[in-house]
């Protein structure tokens, strides 16, 4: 099969072909293929001729030898250290035709963990040279590290349907080394040689099955060394992956890297393994129990019927335990024993009630036997574990594997029985990844992707939609194409009515400690197909970076709006799902209105519809239901509209509001040089007040705010933009003008030193960055400054993109010499750009001005994970200037930075208003805070 | 449990007896009974010499008197039969003398007759006794009287502990200087794990909802089982690889040797079952009893030891009526300990092991009358019977139990 097919992966020796090509050059594009932040996986049509241009370089085959062609590359990874302009470029090529492929095959759930890149996009490349000769990045050599970015994805199915597991491997061409492009390539034949790494059981059990049907050698990798290795890497690098969980609440608990070891892995599978760990590589299997997830599984298909582990969970919901178990009250007549402190519903002895004469199993209800076998077994390993955690002095317990799989009441009765033994000393905590840990460590044994060294900042945790298979059920769809994707979508909502009609729930349990209560979390939680919205894909961006001017990168937190706050949820549940239908409207009529359009618009409107439904159940956990409640991770309003951005592109929507843009963008345009002329006649501090003015004017222009939707359709861009700046009366709300007028200006005749470099981060297209920011990065550029302006790498809205930019500043330029010499010396103008890279001629004439890209494709910014450029391109500034709601009041707000600040914003939101400044809808921010003293 | 047959085996020996006290222990699935017989003069010709006398046993009495003679004897009824328990308590007229204020041998108004009495049953079922018998139960706490059952039985029984490891029962020696600290282990409907440090120093360390009610309860629901002994019997002839899933399963036939664990460890008990292709009735009875019992003991064994462990103590006894001298279910747990401890910890078993409670019980009636100086005679006397008459005994007591699901017992004092 693999040999039929084989054509599409070519893979390797194309790549060591194309490697040595560019090692030769000795060439900066391969560096831009770093850069990219993800795009739908589907959309490879859009970028189809770039992937020509590498076939072209890949010419005839070199062979590799031997069977592990990831050996090759361990030498890369260490000459990607060194500071040389040399071979490290190469890296990620390299590591592109290692295996992408890992799995985890254990006695009833295979768990799967593929790579994908990200498609290459070689649009900006220009600007993106220019940029880093601007900045003086050398060629990609800064990292040491050899990544690509790209996705990881987390698939599973059941081990007896294996089969099903090895069409999808084979219908992603998963085992050939790389997934993406070359399918027109087909002389080369596929690896004969290609090594899949695996662990778990199966591993053994399964090698031949993999060889004959799939043609690949499994190599085995050690259960635990995966478990550890798996655990160790989610725990240092994943934002967010480890929560506890009592009594229905969760709280996520972010670990400290120095300070992770020793801990206590228990890993629920089938069986349970329990193991000590004190390190990379470190660890001990010290305990474990058969009573487990199969037990649980086995016992419960054999009482109820059950057809699969999640009915069998599901069930539990709606159980009383009480009708099997013997409890303390049953023994005592009603009374606690509580010299031992023992309460009455303590359960004394686990199914004791079914000894009973009077009662056959036909007797007795599912639900009652699925709660009483969940308990039992749950509380289990919670007693077990903390023995052991006791045993070796440790505090902290994680737990994961597929029994688990985010269940609330599972982990509450863990949670208990770790709590109620230890007496509060011993803490349990989860993970959002459970289920994947041993395929995670398989995968990380390949080694030579330099996936150990990741940060935290360089993954991005997102949850696309087309993810049945990636989700928490256990086997869906592979779903190949978009088409799929969408049907899947249409179906789905046909059934999936129940994720969003409210359901019936059984009072709260009784609390309180004592003994083996029933924790409070237990609800009725239908788990239906919305399950399958859990698990993220991972997105490996290695190119991003932590924002240099953070003064606390540890301590900062983006979000101004904790969400965990279910009011705060609440509303923006309602303002995010009023605004769908236009923004349906909007993103249907971008790609001209098609019936396609219409049809993915739809699917992404009940994609999206159905995220935040789920979402919606989250925190109503607090005594209600909840499914699995750390799906995820700790959510701020920044990461929710990051949700929607990456919803709308995987529908294919990758731009929604690009002819508004366009359109806005021109008439904006039309109308500069008039203001410019007007600013020119002022005075200096009369212009900088109506330069600030206007930003804050300008920042009207937002498809973002559903107020400003409505003004929209009342009048032209130039109307509403007069209108807007006439009400930019003083005091403003939060208003730090003043200080900075003197910090610009001086006072009493002393004339301050300008900036040295100025970061303006953007906002919205149209008005708000052409009448509003590049004023007054003109008027920065002319005092001196250098000016860097920070743009969206992907689309948002109507956000204004680093792609888009050039284009409006060298439109710009046609009517302002300021802004032309300063573009030119910044590479933005197409015209001067061969000058520019002849010899960087002509660029002392004007400070330069510059385009980076944020890394991000949100209307918000995490500034923990910026691009690579921004973060270079900050070494030098000291001033960031942040405009408009997204980066500098829902986010930001209260970030601190190493160098001076200014955050403005025109407040479009009457909630927000009155909450951050305690004022009311279209009041203005202006916030001016100056260097810290160091 | 034949416990008809049992009560007509001690009626014929009640001829020759008459009791005088009773203790009862009342436990989520059985009601454990002790009680004492004395012996009139014609059972004295017997001629045991290693009679102890001593009939003050309720009178406020010096040491020099003659310790009373009797046997004490061991009885059982299932919770859920409770009247039968009743009949046979009516039957016999047992609580004749027992409270405390009486004097020998009249009979005192039956609204002051108490019985010692402990398990959550006491507390449950006291308006019934009130009701059924006229006699009132005067509740003993549980723990303390598994206690003092387990001390007074390990220092005062001969060959009371023994080993039980791949079918070989070996008896332990316990020297009462060098008893303590142990954790014993009551294996009931639920399971409690004491930390005993002396007489009434104890402490309930910890416990499991895992116990033998799980394996009855469970094992009904899956094979529709009678009772508790038809169960263990099943077990016997199983094959628990049938339905739990092995290390072997799992790696294809192969060891997991980096870890230690053999092809044939249990990975995941009922793992097997999971299987689509087979519903219950396809499995045997017999295999699904084993794998329960597997699970079951192996658990109990393991978070004993991991209790020991916690507190640093070498000997962990087990009792309770789950184990009722059943060769696996011993073994399993031996295993358990031994495994997880690498053959430091060792699992012990009492040959009394159901009645720790209503010993228990028992004991604190000679708390009451006797100011703790019966246990001292006991010490003393003791070795002496054991050494001729003890043995003699306990092979009797063995089949008896095995029989009828009750044992006699000859005890020397008060």
């Amino acid at each position: 099969m693999a040999g039929l097919n084989g054509d599409p992966i070519l893979g390797i020796d194309d790549k060591i072909e194309d490697l040595q090509y560019k090692n030769n050059n000795n060439s900066n594009e391969v560096v831009d293929k770093e850069e990219l932040v993800g795009i739908g996986e589907e959309s490879t049509t859009c970028y189809k001729s770039n992937q020509g241009g590498e076939k072209d370089m890949a010419g005839s085959s070199i062979h590799r030898s031997g069977s592990r062609p990831q050996l090759d590359l361990s030498k890369a990874e260490i000459q990607g250290n060194s500071e040389e302009r040399d071979p490290t470029i190469l890296l990620p090529n390299q590591s592109d035709d290692i295996s992408h492929l890992a799995l985890d095959i254990g006695g009833s759930l295979i768990k799967l963990i593929y790579f994908s890149r990200h498609e290459d996009q070689s649009v900006e490349d220009k600007r993106k040279k220019t940029v880093k000769e601007r900045l003086g990045i050398s060629n990609g050599n800064r990292r040491s590290y050899p990544v690509l970015g790209g996705r990881l994805h987390f698939v599973k199915f059941e081990t007896s349907k294996l089969n099903e597991c090895l069409d999808f491997i084979s219908s992603k061409q998963l085992h050939c080394g790389r997934i993406d492009s070359h399918h027109w390539n087909s002389e080369t034949p596929a690896n004969e040689n290609a090594v899949i790494k695996a662990t778990g059981g199966g591993a053994y059990k399964f090698a031949d099955l993999f060889k004959e049907r799939l043609g690949v050698s499994i190599e085995k990798e050690d259960e635990m060394d995966c478990l550890v290795a798996g655990a160790n890497f989610l725990l240092k690098a994943i934002r967010h992956e480890a929560f506890t969980h009592m009594e229905g609440h969760k709280e996520f608990v972010q670990i400290d890297h120095n300070d992770l070891y020793p801990y206590l892995l228990v890993n629920i599978g089938s069986g349970v393994s329990i193991i000590k760990v004190d390190g990379d590589g470190k660890f001990q299997r010290v305990s474990g129990t058969n009573v487990g997830g199969g037990t649980y599984w086995g016992l419960g298909r054999l009482l109820t019927k059950c057809n699969s582990f999640d009915e069998l969970l599901e069930l539990s919901q709606r159980g009383d335990n009480g009708t099997i178990d013997m409890l303390v009250g049953d023994i005592y007549g009603g009374m606690d024993y509580s010299k031992i402190g023992l309460s009455a519903s303590t359960i004394a002895s686990s199914f004791g009630k079914a000894i009973s004469d009077k009662k056959e199993l036909e007797d007795y209800r599912p639900e009652d036997i699925s709660l009483s076998l969940l308990r039992m077994i749950s509380y289990n390993i919670g007693q077990i574990s903390y023995l052991n955690a006791l045993r070796f002095g440790l505090k902290r317990i994680f737990f994961g594997g597929f029994f688990i799989r985010g269940h609330a009441y599972t982990m509450d009765t863990i949670s208990f029985a770790v709590q109620f033994w230890s007496q509060g000393e011993a803490q349990a905590m989860f993970l959002r990844h459970e289920g994947y840990l041993g395929a995670l460590g398989a995968f990380m044994s390949y080694q030579k992707h330099g996936l150990d060294d990741l940060m935290v900042h360089h993954l991005v945790e997102r949850f696309p939609m087309g993810a049945p298979y990636t989700g928490g059920k256990i086997h869906g769809p592979p779903l190949g194409d978009l088409n799929e994707k969408i049907s899947w979508m249409e179906k789905f909502v046909q059934k999936g009515t129940e994720i969003t009609a409210p359901v019936p729930m059984a009072p709260p349990g009784t609390t309180g400690l004592g003994g083996f209560e029933v924790p409070s979390s237990r609800g009725a939680t239908l788990r239906s197909d919305a399950s399958a919205l859990n698990v993220g894909v991972l997105h490996l961006v290695p190119t991003l970076e932590v924002f240099p001017l953070l003064t606390n990168p540890k301590m900062y937190e983006p979000n101004t709006i904790d969400l965990s706050d279910h009011k705060e949820l609440e509303y923006w549940f309602t303002v995010l799902s009023e605004h769908l239908p236009d923004l349906v409207d909007k993103a249907v009529a971008s790609e001209g209105g098609i019936d396609d359009a219409k049809r993915r618009g739809d699917a992404f409107a009940r994609a999206f519809s159905a995220h935040l439904a789920r979402l919606m159940e989250e925190p109503a956990a607090y005594g209600k239901l909840m499914e699995e409640p750390a799906a995820y991770g700790k959510l701020g309003l920044a990461n929710l509209l990051e949700l929607r951005e990456e919803c709308l592109r995987e529908f294919q929507f990758h731009d929604a509001y690009r002819s508004i843009k366009q359109r806005e963008n021109e008439a904006s345009l039309a109308v500069l040089p008039d203001l410019l002329l007007e600013l020119d006649h002022m005075d200096e501090g009369t212009r900088l007040l109506t330069l600030i003015e206007g930003v804050l004017a300008a920042n009207i222009f937002d498809w973002g705010s559903r107020a400003c939707v409505d003004l929209y359709h009342k009048g032209t861009i130039i109307e509403i933009y007069r209108m807007s700046r006439n009400k930019m009366q003083r005091p403003w709300r939060a208003n730090d003008f003043d200080i900075f007028k003197e910090r610009m200006l001086g006072s009493e005749g002393k004339k301050p030193k300008p900036h040295k470099r100025a970061l303006l981060f953007v906002d919205n297209s149209g008005a708000d960055v052409v009448l509003g920011m590049l004023p007054l990065a003109r008027e920065l550029l002319r005092r001196g400054t250098e000016v860097v302006l920070v743009a969206n790498s992907l689309p948002a809205l109507n956000d204004v993109t680093a792609m888009e930019l050039p284009d409006i500043v060298a439109e710009a330029a046609k009517h302002c010499d300021i802004l032309r010499r300063a573009a030119e010396a910044g590479g933005l103008l197409v015209d001067a750009m061969t000058n520019t890279l002849d010899g960087l001629k002509g660029n002392s004439s004007s400070v330069p001005l510059m385009v980076v890209e944020n890394g991000c494709g949100s209307p918000c910014i995490d500034l923990r994970q910026v691009s690579s450029e921004l973060a270079a391109a900050a070494k030098n500034a000291d001033l960031v200037i942040l405009e408009g709601m997204g980066r500098a009041l829902h986010t930001n707000f209260n970030a601190r930075f190493k160098c001076e600040a200014l955050k403005l914003a025109m407040v479009k939101n009457q909630r927000l208003a009155e909450k951050l400044i305690k004022g009311n809808i279209y009041d203005c921010v202006c916030r001016y805070e100056s260097a810290p003293a160091s | 449990m034949d416990h008809l047959a049992h009560v007509s085996n001690l009626r014929s020996s009640q001829s020759q007896t008459q009791i005088s006290h009773l203790a009862l222990d009342i436990g989520g699935s059985l009601i454990k009974l002790v009680y004492f017989c004395r012996y009139d003069d014609s059972c004295r010709d017997d001629g045991d010499e290693l009679r102890s006398q001593n009939d003050s046993l309720c009178s406020k009495s010096d040491n020099n008197q003659p310790v009373l003679e009797g046997r004490l004897h061991f009885a059982k009824f299932e919770t859920s039969k409770i009247n039968d328990c009743l009949d046979f308590l009516r039957s016999m007229k047992l609580c004749l003398g027992v409270n405390s204020g009486s004097h020998d041998g009249t009979a005192p108004p039956s609204d002051k007759i108490f019985i010692k009495a402990t398990g959550g049953g006491a507390y449950k079922f006291a308006d019934l006794f009130k009701e059924k018998l006229g006699v009132s139960l005067d509740k003993e706490d549980e723990m303390e009287c598994l206690v003092t059952g387990a001390n007074f039985l390990l220092k005062a029984v001969h060959q009371e502990a023994f080993t039980y490891l791949d079918g070989q029962k070996e008896f332990v020696q316990i020297d009462p200087n060098d008893l303590y600290p142990y954790l014993l282990v009551n294996i009931g409907s639920g399971v409690s794990m004491i930390k005993v440090d002396g007489d009434g120093k104890f402490e309930r360390v910890s416990g499991t909802s895992l116990g033998g009610g799980t394996f009855w309860g469970l094992g009904r629901l899956l094979t529709k089982c009678k009772n508790f002994d038809e169960l263990l019997e099943l077990s016997h002839q199983g094959n628990n690889r049938i339905v739990d899933m092995l290390v072997g399963d799992i790696y294809g036939g192969t060891d997991y040797a980096k870890i230690g664990l053999s092809s044939t460890t249990i990975a995941s008990s009922f793992g097997k079952a999971i299987s689509d292709s087979k519903e219950l009735e396809d499995y045997q009875p017999e295999d699904v009893s084993r794998s329960l019992l597997r699970m079951i003991s192996n658990n109990i064994g393991q978070i004993s030891y991991l209790n020991a462990l916690r507190f640093g103590l070498k000997r962990i006894f087990f009792a309770g009526f789950f184990i009722r001298g059943h060769a696996y279910t011993m073994d399993t747990i031996s295993v358990a300990v031994n495994f997880w401890s690498k053959g430091e910890a060792k699992a012990m078993f009492l040959r009394h092991e159901g009645f720790l409670g209503a010993l228990g019980a028992f004991m604190s009636y000679e708390k009451q009358c006797l100011d703790g100086l019966m246990v001292h005679k006991m010490q003393q006397k003791f070795p002496i019977s054991a050494s001729s008459a003890g043995d003699n005994i306990y092979c009797s007591l063995s089949s008896n139990s095995d029989e009828n699901g009750s044992i006699e017992c000859t005890v020397y004092g008060t």
